[in-house]
């Protein structure tokens, strides 16, 4: 990706995939659970307790069930990343866009916490593309 | 220093004036998807009835044994007023009806409107305009949920059930005093007073009653979030929006007040 006008563009062209990403933060005024159990109580109806049960395990998966009940501004970075990804894979996704992980998780080693969380998940999701500057290419191990 | 010609001032005012027709086209058009969408049934799921009952119980809920204290405080002090001044003049048989035309056609649904507005309208519309500027609407829309129908529309819809539900409790509290003023701590005088309520909640009036309850509740939900949906994504931009929204509500709410009035007397 030769420059910011590259990143963004690769993101225009993959509009459907889904996007983890700063610019898409989660509902402030709702609990990290409730922001993962929406998607599926909107999308296919369910009641808010099946729908929750479904969050709180895969919240469960990244072990991560301690940050359910808090709510955004509450959450440290990389709680805020699960929030994010789970919300984002609640329902399996083809295609999963990781969008600047250095700017989404800056108070950590985020390629080695990168590769544990989504190997957590791997059967959620078919391909992983991580949207990065060229010159944070070496910190990926290819997948 | 320079004086403006009459084309910069006819330019100037054009452009305000075309701001002013965009913001009540936004308006209005919202209005007409809001009543579309809260009348067809795909829009109610489980994630739009939940944000529904939040709406009822922070909008009429929470507020209702305060509220209802306080309009009942108010209604019998002005239906002493009425009466007693009624009274005075020698005009005590229409003291009933001069009585409850004042309080549960115009008094109580503008309050009614009004402290909805103040409470919830004002929140609606912050949260509205923050969850605009931090990019939060289109979070929703990349995770396949529409904004409108998950967000906006229910609140609309909580907004003016919480309004007709807190107007008819005022209402009928406002009827229970009347009552008890005028006639005192007996029942031997209940066909009179049905008889009173039939000649002042003919078709026309309830007509009237219902259109503008249902207006207010439209009003106070819709105003605030058109406008902060119209503001700029930035932040400092919140304030203003959430103003311009209360302000244009005030209006809305005494004109429609007003169109009632002329309706029923002009």
């Amino acid at each position: 990706m030769p420059d910011d006008a590259g990143r963004i563009a690769l993101l225009e062209e993959h509009a459907s995939a889904a996007l983890i990403s700063d610019s898409l933060p989660l509902r402030a005024n709702l609990s990290v659970l409730e922001n993962v159990a929406i998607v599926l109580q909107y999308r296919q109806n369910l009641h808010y307790d099946r729908a929750a049960d479904l969050a709180w395990t895969l919240l469960g998966r990244f072990d991560q069930t301690g940050c359910a009940f808090k709510r955004d501004p509450d959450l440290d970075s990389n709680e805020r990343f699960i929030a994010r990804l789970a919300r984002a894979l609640i329902l399996p996704q083809p295609i999963i866009l990781i969008e600047r992980p250095g700017l989404l998780l800056p108070d950590c080693h985020y390629p080695s916490f990168l590769e544990a969380t989504l190997a957590a998940v791997e059967d959620l999701y078919e391909q992983c593309w991580i949207v990065d500057y060229p010159w944070n290419e070496p910190l990926y191990a290819p997948r | 220093m320079t004086s403006d010609s009459p084309t910069d001032f006819f330019t100037r005012f054009g452009a305000s004036l075309l701001v002013w027709l965009k913001s009540w086209r936004a308006v209005s058009r919202f209005t007409a998807v809001a009543i579309v969408e809260a009348l067809s049934p795909s829009t109610y799921n489980s994630a739009t009835r939940s944000v529904v009952l939040k709406q009822i119980y922070f909008t009429a809920w929470q507020i209702l044994p305060r509220f209802t204290l306080f309009s009942a405080l108010l209604s019998y002090v002005l239906i002493q007023i009425v009466v007693d001044t009624a009274r005075n003049f020698g005009l005590a048989d229409y003291a009933l009806e001069g009585v409850i035309r004042l309080l549960v056609l115009e008094v109580l649904p503008l309050m009614t409107a009004l402290f909805v507005a103040l409470r919830s309208g004002a929140a609606t519309g912050t949260e509205v305009v923050l969850m605009n500027i931090h990019n939060e609407i289109r979070a929703m829309e990349e995770s396949g949920i529409d904004p409108l129908r998950f967000e906006l529309i229910p609140r609309v819809i909580g907004g003016v059930i919480s309004v007709l539900a807190l107007t008819a409790v005022t209402s009928a509290l406002a009827l229970l005093f009347a009552y008890f003023v005028v006639y005192g701590l007996q029942y031997w005088n209940l066909p009179d007073f049905a008889r009173v309520m039939a000649h002042i909640f003919d078709l026309p009036a309830l007509a009237i009653l219902w259109a503008k309850v249902l207006a207010f509740g439209l009003a106070v939900t819709v105003i605030p979030i058109t406008e902060a949906l119209a503001a700029p994504q930035k932040l400092f931009f919140a304030p203003i929006a959430v103003l311009r929204g209360m302000v244009r509500l005030f209006f809305v709410l005494m004109l429609i007040e007003v169109l009632s009035l002329a309706l029923k007397y002009i």
